[in-house]
């Protein structure tokens, strides 16, 4: 690699002393010999702290600093990098200009939506767009307790906007559909956050399904998928396709999507075992954060009234206590 | 064919040939046949009138009822309560002769009443005489008649009725009035399914025109008698809903002065010196009756438009459900107010009409109605992005045209499986002149359309209630302000912020079922071609 002019040497940074030194990992696990100079730039912390070792300030000098840019910009060298930086952005508004041709050439318009997410570089370049619009499609025995889960969890980072709907095929939601759609209600929609719209239609089907776009897309079905899809489009946070922990994710989405579909409680209770296997004793499922495997389970477990606290192991019991304060269900 | 010329060219000249001979033989000898046949008959005949048809009392032709007796004492059954009258004796019913058909000793007639229909059995016997069995089997189909029988089970369903498990053995027939004995078009054609794929079923259908010449006759079917009953349900629905909700009935006038609407075309009448016009939408009366401090009000009525357009869902005539009402601050009140009628009233036929709506999907193939409680409401310029999504170049303030319309609706049905839904914030530009713009955008309007299996039914908006910028919008739309005076002038004594709409209930009765003509559900239609019966 390029080593890279440092623009403004030899800074007398006063680092406080009131933290502690960390070892440099890029230069220990390389474990090359690095130039005195090359370590000074990427580990300044050290190199003040035994130049510095006289003054016990807890914050930098920033007046010092000050100074001594002042003086490095009067310099005649610094006069050559301005020039440089002059011509680069010059060429770089010439660029704009010639883009702005072909854009108009192609008569595309300058898409007013601000809402870029950054999935689109994720899948190796496979652009995704996000839909902000979707249709759930749930029977009122089969409710996807996901949406309230998440729409609790995310209450700060992403708005899920959650529209109930009831369609002919059925005479009556319930007692049950009825008490979920006043937990949706409950959560105050933020307009600042970015958002999903969520059309869900209690309806007389057979599986959880989502319809994204009728033309483009076929419908996404079950409620473990519809977590998957969420996940993806949600915040950065429960986003975990790229994480080192997706298969752990995957593994545990697809244990619920099978509880789901046992009918015996002796099925049941085995898929718990594998469910509590995968927690092993961690905060959560795939680590000691809280990710969508957390919800997927969170929810199925709802659903799925036959599954008492006598069927929970003690760590899962615990995990749920914890899953509770976030789902709020 | 030469020889065959040349034997009648022999015939008159040489006597007869053997061919011609046996010929001979056998016409004379049917003519003995027949005459002998004759002669039993009056014999027959004669021993029926002298030794007594011993069942001559038990049928025949009735007198003309005009009311001489009461006959108090003839207790009729309905045919839906006939499994109740089982082995307990005789009872009277009278229907229509649906079929009827003597062979033998046997007659097998069809009763029917309405959508019923009943087997009944004459079998020559101690009560029945050989007459009565010809007469019965001789009665015109469509004649109405009263049985007196006594009810039987059958061990096996019979399939051609709609009362499978019994049938009624008859004991006393009288023609209450007979048909004619052709028929313009027979019910059962006219009742028969549609279903294009059955290539062996019988073929024979009725076409559109003779079923409305001949209404009375049409209108017998059972899918008919489901319609227009069907059809009073909404009315009586719309009216019941409404009520409860706090509306008022009031009837506007159907003869007026002047147009009261721009745009479509109005009919002119002769009214003594002068010319008046028939009414083409109740909305300004509805609109005074907001300013007249009733709230919330409805009408019922006949609504009349001059276009001559020959289409599946245009009639000249059809009968308006309008309704008005005045909202405290947003339009949305109003919209919700419609919204939640039209689902009412789905579930209203849903559960109480599901025998007509069944009725009505044996004769035509439908996919039940669709819809989703609360109503889906989705902005015009959701709408226009869906379409655009499916690849259909469509302009902001441009309004959906036909195929447009039916293609978002079943773009929304794919999406959210229903068949009503409503879009609001038309553009202001393809609006009428009376439409509140949009405060937050003025490319946009407070008006909404709401549609069916994707084809409009009903149109609405706040309209505008503040007189100076009525005629400021008047101005704008380059009309006439002098014309729509008395329309200005009534909001000049103070009215409440109002929105209404307005839908035919023909329309609505044939979107709901389903239905491919709006003459299906019009009892008598009006359109540019027909004006009778």
């Amino acid at each position: 690699m390029y080593e890279l002019k440092t623009l403004l040497p030899q800074f007398d940074i006063k680092l406080p002393n009131c933290m502690y030194e960390l070892r440099n990992v890029s230069i220990s696990a390389g474990a090359a010999p690095c130039p005195e100079a090359h370590k000074i730039q990427c580990n300044g912390a050290a190199k003040s702290e035994s130049n510095n070792s006289k003054s016990v300030t807890c914050a930098l000098d920033l007046e010092i600093l000050g100074k001594q840019i002042q003086h490095l910009l009067k310099n005649e060298d610094t006069a050559a990098v301005l020039q440089r930086q002059e011509k680069v952005l010059k060429q770089l508004e010439e660029l704009k200009a010639q883009l702005a041709q072909i854009r108009e050439g192609l008569n595309i318009k300058v898409c007013g939506k601000s809402v870029q997410h950054t999935t689109a570089c994720h899948n190796g370049g496979l652009k995704e767009v996000p839909l902000h619009d979707v249709v759930v499609n749930g029977h009122p025995n089969f409710i996807p307790y996901a949406l309230l889960a998440l729409k609790n969890a995310w209450r700060n980072l992403y708005t899920i906007d959650v529209k109930t709907f009831t369609h002919s095929t059925l005479a009556d939601i319930g007692p049950a559909a009825r008490e979920f759609e006043a937990n949706l209600a409950k959560v105050a929609v933020n307009e600042e956050l970015p958002k999903i719209n969520v059309t869900l239609i209690w309806k007389n089907c057979e599986h959880t399904e989502m319809i994204s776009s009728p033309t483009m897309y076929v419908p996404i079905y079950g409620e473990v998928n519809i977590i998957r899809y969420l996940g993806r489009v949600g915040p950065v946070e429960y986003r975990y396709e790229n994480s080192p922990l997706c298969n752990e994710i995957d593994a545990v989405l697809d244990i619920c999507y099978q509880l789901l579909r046992c009918t015996t409680h002796k099925s049941q209770v085995a898929m718990v075992r594998l469910l509590d296997k995968r927690l092993n004793q961690q905060q959560y499922f795939g680590g000691s954060e809280m990710s969508v495997a957390d919800i997927g389970v969170y929810s199925s477990l709802i659903r799925m009234p036959a599954i008492t606290d006598k069927d929970l192991t003690p760590a899962l019991l615990a995990w749920r206590k914890r899953a509770k304060l976030i789902t709020e269900i | 064919m030469v020889e065959d010329k040349e034997n009648t060219a022999n015939a008159g000249q040489e006597p007869v040939s053997k061919k011609a001979a046996k010929k001979q033989a056998k016409a004379a000898k049917k003519a003995e046949l027949k005459a002998g046949n004759a002669a039993a008959a009056a014999a027959d005949e004669a021993a029926g009138d002298n030794a007594a048809d011993h069942a001559a009392a038990r049928y025949g032709l009735s007198e003309m009822i005009q009311s001489k007796d009461k006959r108090s004492e003839r207790e009729f059954v309905l045919l839906p309560e006939l499994n109740a009258q089982i082995g307990k004796g005789l009872f009277w019913v009278r229907g229509r002769v649906h079929t009827s058909r003597a062979k033998g000793k046997q007659c097998f007639l069809i009763l029917r009443q309405q959508s019923s229909t009943v087997q009944c059995i004459l079998a020559v016997g101690d009560i029945i005489s050989k007459e009565m069995v010809k007469f019965a089997g001789n009665i015109p189909k469509e004649s109405i008649i009263d049985i007196q029988a006594k009810a039987v089970a059958v061990p096996n369903k019979i399939e051609s009725c709609t009362e499978q498990s019994l049938e009624l053995f008859v004991e006393q027939i009288f023609v209450i009035s007979q048909a004619k004995a052709q028929l313009p078009l027979q019910i059962e054609d006219a009742s028969r399914p549609e279903n294009a794929d059955d290539a062996e079923g019988l073929n024979i259908r009725v076409n559109q025109d003779t079923r409305l010449d001949n209404r009375v006759l049409d209108l017998r079917t059972p899918a008919n008698q489901a319609i227009f009953r069907l059809e009073a349900g909404v009315c009586r629905l719309f009216r019941d809903i409404l009520s409860d909700k706090g509306f008022t009935e009031i009837h506007t006038p159907k003869i007026i002065s002047a147009a009261s609407e721009g745009g479509a075309n109005v009919f002119t009448v002769s009214y003594f010196k002068d010319s008046a016009y028939l009414a083409q939408s109740p909305q300004l009366y509805k609109q005074m009756a907001i300013a007249a401090d009733f709230d919330k009000v409805y009408t019922v009525g006949a609504v009349f438009r001059a276009e001559d357009s020959n289409t599946h869902r245009h009639l000249t005539e059809f009968v308006g459900l309008d309704l008005e009402m005045a909202f405290k601050y947003h339009y949305h009140e109003v919209l919700h107010t419609i919204g939640n009628t039209f689902t009412a009233i789905f579930k209203g036929l849903r559960d109480k009409y599901s025998r007509e709506i069944e009725a009505v999907g044996q004769q035509y193939k439908v996919e039940p109605f669709k819809f989703l409680e609360p109503p889906l409401i989705l902005n015009f310029a959701d709408g226009v992005a869906m379409l655009r999504e499916a690849g259909i170049e469509t302009g902001d303030e441009e309004d959906l045209s036909t195929p447009n319309e039916k293609l978002l609706g079943r773009l929304v049905k794919a999406k959210y499986d229903t068949d009503f839904y409503i879009l609001d914030k038309f553009p202001l530009a393809i609006r009428p002149f009376y439409t509140m713009p949009d405060p937050n955008n003025p490319m946009y309007s407070n008006s909404y359309d709401m549609f069916m299996r994707g084809e409009e039914i009903l149109s609405g908006a706040q309209r505008i209630h503040v007189p100076e910028y009525l005629i400021e919008r008047a101005k704008h739309h380059g009309i006439d302000t002098t014309k729509i005076a008395a329309y200005i002038e009534s909001f000049r004594y103070g009215c409440p912020p109002h929105a209404g709409g307005g839908i035919g209930m023909e329309r609505v009765v044939m979107l709901y079922l389903g239905l491919d003509n709006i003459r299906k559900t019009s009892m008598f239609p009006r359109d540019p071609k027909r004006l009778t019966p």
